[in-house]
């Protein structure tokens, strides 16, 4: 039993080794999806333990999902695609260190990279270092993609970038801004480089498209703060019309509870960059309707067949609904398998790069046809930006508005000008 | 810098009232965390590096058991009380084999036991951010005081905490119990001569400086978000805490504790970006001038 | 009467033995990678040297003087940084950087150790750990020259020296590992000079040494510049090889792992500290493998082996080793722990 022999041609046996690959989002233990012989080893460095674990388990679990379902599809000219995952413990040396041993020593092709902030940085220096492909999925910065001094000949951005959505959050808020006449604005956001920048391009679009606006004060809360009181009675004594705030994950669940407490959004518009990831929503006990929330990841929108599926099959691995960072996993290694498929499971770093430039993916969260892998800078373009506002039931966010791409294109090219990039 | 903001908001009731509730409310957990800290540092002289951690187990507890009874009773209980014994275990089974040697030693041993808990917690409850829910008892409009607003959750974690400072400064300083475990923090060898049980009263003032840690994460648990490695930055803000007041006593950590508080309730409306240089700042200062801290006893 | 650095220090009797166990070293760690010249290892070993010289280094402040730094990754990341923005800027050779990011971290912990040798045992602990949150809220803050928490971004440039091409994973190994062999060297050379011994008699007995008109601040502040001058070199290794630096490094969890490399490998044996971080790495490299519940793991062997064995793995064998030589050398007594065996070797071991 042990030589793997009939691998593509017993169903019963894939399902066997789909429950495993289940089970290891579970148990942790064994950390193959799919082994089989001859296999194309993918590796994934990411952070599976300390405060954002679930960045790397909602990551990974995609991952996980997209390997069965390509090698149940039969895979990659016969050969079989195989996960193999890494913790990095959030520290970009040790990202650096399992990203060179999951090529040196396990013998992994390509590289889906699971890091955020700084360790997605380390991750593209191992890779202009080692030239294979490499995907990154969690890093929003945009300069990861827009810097021509960073570039990396085979390194690929599949995941939102933050100038798109400072473009589309712009925009929308302006609008809002104009109907209702929202003229003095304050912003809460974390204490860091995303933080600032994020919150600085936000405010910088907003006034582009709506001049009256007015920033009357700015409050940042350290990142990872367990305490938001004091932020949130500067608000209630500056008593702004509207808030904008790129807090995320924990953090902004903590935040919104605690602005309840003080029925904060009673008497302010809240625009939050972060508030449209599932697990936020569900965390959050008291949902305060009508809050304006960038798209992160709902079942519901792009309102296709297939995003919905993904969303149900997510779940089931995961026992959650999916993460911002898993649709972004689980297309990128969809355009993974495109590449191979039209290099014809050659994996050379180079081959593998050629194919992916400038393709285009018909994906389940597309919002037009399809999303592309735009050729100049190694980043995806035509995925969901849009804003909708909080409802009280599951899926928590509806009446998404989206901004049409043309329009960011054309701004983002402004943008890349003005800072040197183009 | 703002002080002109500073000016008026002090001159206005309503701003000053909503700024002085919050720097208890930022301070007033922060004091009952640290009192834990300070409490068992004062008598047993160790550092107990797992209080954050302590504190992450108490909000869990408080959870899982509001999500078994519905109780926030209940939960405040369990988060409390589960800390405590399990504080009280873990004195005897490991930090007890450590007393008396290298305070390495001791840093060691809790450092494997955050890593145990942080994963434990990860392993029973994933990596996903949880909120307990704020008790039907509380969800009610903030309390208007002169023209401030303050939230009914709020004025009651304040007062618990107020309670149980005020149960802790009497129980040492006003009790028979208090003067033996006072005693025992300067000549444990004579209250052992004495024929009392010095092993037990070990274990008893570790597990009551792990109980305030775990009522802590318990009152914390409906507002603020729970994740594995959430103690951390805990830990980092009660040593402050503890520094500043002084290691060891409890009424140091009250007064640096609420002093933290102001610092970061006024400094948000006058100086909001020095604040957390402020309380690194202020550390270095309390201990060049007097190492010792606010309130705490001159080293020997 | 002032110990020091005096020229009769630099040629102390058993300097010789040391430089030879050090070529000896030097050799193997070159061989090593073409006995297995899977990349793997080399990757591997250059982390050890890494955070080898981080763990030695403050073992000079922990072991050797008694000084409990909490903070001494701050000076590591400072290495790092200062080496990776100097090569950035695209005019500096690489000795250059390194002297300069040397020269920078010990101006710098000269400022720092100034204030915090002042103050003693737990206090002592506590101002650098204030340091070092500091520098890293520094590092965080400082975006336009630092990047943030985003690190230092775009790679740092290898240009070569003497013609060694660094951007050859091997040539990069091999001057890494001469660097390391000379650093460690340097410190085992201040550690048995007659100031290294001051350093002991502070520990032991500080007030002795003020008596015999020894200068305790000053040696202290010497040792804290020469310790955090030591583990730049640490940090600048990291910084080359990752081609990038991370506010990671100056956080406080960095002078944690050190201090657990120095207690796993043990205090009594010079390099105990190498031990130590040899079983952290490997520890860590092969949990890490093979399951995400690393903590737990780690966790549990840290404990098993602080309450079992009560010492660091090098200090067991140490004091198995005295055990055994111990009623040689005190003659017809055996057992007799106390005896004080005679000779480098004893000299060696019980102090640090």
């Amino acid at each position: 039993m042990g030589t793997n022999t009939v691998s593509g041609r017993a169903p019963s046996r894939r399902q066997v080794l789909g429950g495993l690959a289940a089970g290891a989002a579970v148990t942790g233990f064994p950390h193959i999806a799919g082994a089989q012989a001859k296999a194309i080893r993918v590796g994934m460095p990411t952070i599976l333990s300390g405060r954002v674990a679930i960045l790397g388990t909602s990551s990974r679990a995609a991952a996980q999902l997209a390997f069965r379902q390509i090698n149940e599809a039969g895979g990659i000219n016969g050969r079989t695609l195989e996960l193999i995952d890494r913790d990095s413990k959030g520290r970009p040396d040790e990202a650096a260190k399992v990203t060179r041993d999951l090529i040196n020593n396990d013998g992994c092709e390509i590289i889906i990279d699971g890091e955020a902030s700084s360790g997605a940085f380390a991750v593209h220096e191992v890779i202009r270092d080692l030239p294979v492909l490499c995907l990154h999925t969690c890093s929003e910065t945009s300069s990861l993609s827009a810097d021509p001094k960073l570039h990396v000949k085979t390194a690929f951005r599949c995941a939102r970038q933050g100038i798109h959505d400072a473009v589309a959050g712009g925009t929308y808020a302006a609008r809002i801004a104009k109907q209702k006449g929202l003229k003095r604005w304050m912003t809460c956001s974390p204490d860091y480089a995303y933080g600032r920048d994020n919150t600085a391009e936000f405010l910088e679009f907003a006034k582009v498209f709506e001049p009256s606006i007015e920033t009357v004060d700015q409050v940042w809360p350290k990142l990872f703060a367990p305490d938001y009181t004091e932020s949130i009675t500067k608000i209630l004594q500056t008593k702004p019309q509207a808030v904008y705030s790129a807090l995320w994950g924990g953090d902004l669940v903590a935040f919104i509870e605690q602005s309840n407490l003080y029925r904060l959004f009673n008497s302010i518009t809240m625009f939050s960059g972060g508030l449209g990831d599932p697990p936020v929503l569900t965390a959050i006990k008291q949902l305060p309707p009508g809050l304006n929330t960038a798209y992160r990841y709902n079942r519901n929108y792009p309102a296709k067949p297939a995003n919905a599926a993904f969303a149900d099959a997510f779940a089931k691995i995961a026992g959650h609904e999916p993460t911002n960072w898993a649709w972004q996993t689980y297309l990128a290694c969809q355009f993974m398998a495109e590449a191979l498929k039209r290099t014809g499971g050659r994996t050379e770093g180079t081959a593998l790069a050629g194919a992916l430039k400038g393709m285009t993916l018909p994906a389940p969260f597309a919002v037009g046809d399809a999303i592309t892998m735009r050729d100049t800078d190694h980043t995806i373009i035509g995925y969901p930006v849009a804003w909708g506002r909080t409802v009280p039931k599951a899926p928590f966010v509806e009446d998404f508005s989206d901004v049409d791409w043309s329009k960011i294109v054309e701004l983002e090219a402004q943008w890349k000008k003005s800072k040197g990039y183009a | 810098m703002n002080l002109e903001a500073l000016a008026d908001c002090l001159s206005s009731a309503s701003c000053a009232v909503t700024q002085v509730s919050t720097g208890l409310i930022v301070g007033m957990l922060m004091f009952l965390v640290t009192s834990g800290l300070s409490l068992i540092f004062g008598v047993l002289g160790i550092i107990n590096f797992t209080h954050g951690a302590f504190y992450m187990m108490g909000a869990y507890c408080a959870f899982t058991a509001y999500a078994l009874t519905g109780s926030f009773l209940a939960a405040l209980a369990a988060g409390a009380l589960g800390v405590g014994l399990f504080g009280m275990a873990f004195e005897r089974l490991v930090m007890s084999r450590v007393y008396g040697r290298d305070i390495l030693m001791q840093l060691l041993v809790c450092y494997a036991m955050i890593l145990i808990l942080d994963d434990g917690v990860k392993l029973l409850y994933g990596g996903e951010y949880r909120m307990m829910g704020m008790p039907d008892a509380f969800a009610l409009p903030p309390v208007e005081i002169a023209g401030g607003f303050v939230p009914g959750y709020y004025l009651f974690m304040v007062g618990v905490a107020l309670a149980a400072g005020l149960v802790l400064w009497l129980g040492i300083n006003r009790t028979r119990l208090g003067k033996i475990v006072r005693a025992l923090a300067i000549n444990p060898q004579m209250v052992g001569a004495l024929g009392i049980n010095t092993t037990l009263l070990y274990a008893g003032v570790f597990g009551l400086g792990s109980l305030l840690a775990g009522l802590a994460g318990a009152l914390a648990a409906p507002i603020r978000t729970l994740t594995p490695g959430m103690g951390v930055s805990i830990l980092i803000e009660s040593f402050i805490v503890t520094v500043i007041g002084g290691m060891g006593s409890i009424a140091g950590a009250f007064l640096a504790a609420l002093l933290i508080g102001f610092t970061r309730a006024f400094g948000a409306i006058g100086f909001p970006l020095f604040v957390d240089g402020l309380m690194f700042a202020l550390m270095a200062l309390v201990l060049v001038v007097k190492p010792s801290g606010l309130l705490g006893r001159e080293a020997a | 009467m002032r110990p020091g650095l005096s020229p009769a220090g630099l040629r102390r009797p058993g300097l010789a033995r040391d430089v030879a166990i050090a070529l000896t070293g030097l050799a193997l760690l070159l061989a090593l990678p073409m006995a297995f010249p899977a990349p793997a290892l080399r990757d591997f070993l250059i982390y050890f040297f890494a955070y080898g010289l981080l763990a030695m280094s403050l073992n000079l402040l922990v072991g050797l003087t008694g000084l409990v730094s909490f903070g001494h990754a701050a000076y590591f990341a400072t290495g790092a940084y200062v080496f990776g923005l100097l090569m950035q800027t695209g005019r500096v050779s690489i000795p250059v950087g390194v002297l300069a990011a040397v020269g920078g971290t010990a101006l710098v912990a000269l400022v720092i150790g100034a204030i915090c040798v002042r103050l003693k045992e737990i206090y002592f602990s506590f101002i650098t750990l204030a340091f070092q949150m500091f520098i890293h809220s520094v590092i965080v803050t400082w975006v336009s020259l630092t990047g943030g928490d985003q690190g230092l971004r775009g790679g740092i440039p290898r240009p070569p020296v003497l013609g060694l091409d660094l951007n050859d994973a091997r040539t990069l190994y091999g001057a890494c590992a001469v660097v390391f062999v000379l650093c460690i060297l340097a410190m085992r050379q201040v550690s048995q000079s007659p100031f290294g011994y001051t350093l002991r008699m502070i520990r032991d007995n500080p007030a002795r040494a003020n008596f015999l008109g020894v200068d305790v601040t000053a040696m202290k502040l010497g040792i804290f510049v020469f310790a955090a001058a030591m583990a730049s070199v640490g940090g600048l290794i990291l910084a080359l090889f990752v081609s990038g630096a991370y506010p990671e490094f100056a956080f406080w969890t960095t002078s944690g792992e050190a201090i657990f490399m120095i207690m796993l490998g043990g205090i009594k044996i010079f390099l105990g500290p190498l031990v130590g971080t040899l079983l952290l790495q490997t520890l860590n490299h092969f949990v890490t493998i093979y399951t995400e519940h690393h903590g737990l793991v780690l966790g549990t062997v840290i404990l098993v082996i602080v309450l079992g064995l009560r010492r660091g793995l090098a200090d067991v064998l140490f004091d198995w080793l005295q055990a055994r030589r111990a009623p040689r050398a005190a003659g017809p007594a055996p057992g007799s722990l106390e005896a004080e065996p005679i000779g480098d070797g004893a000299l060696k071991g019980r102090t640090v």
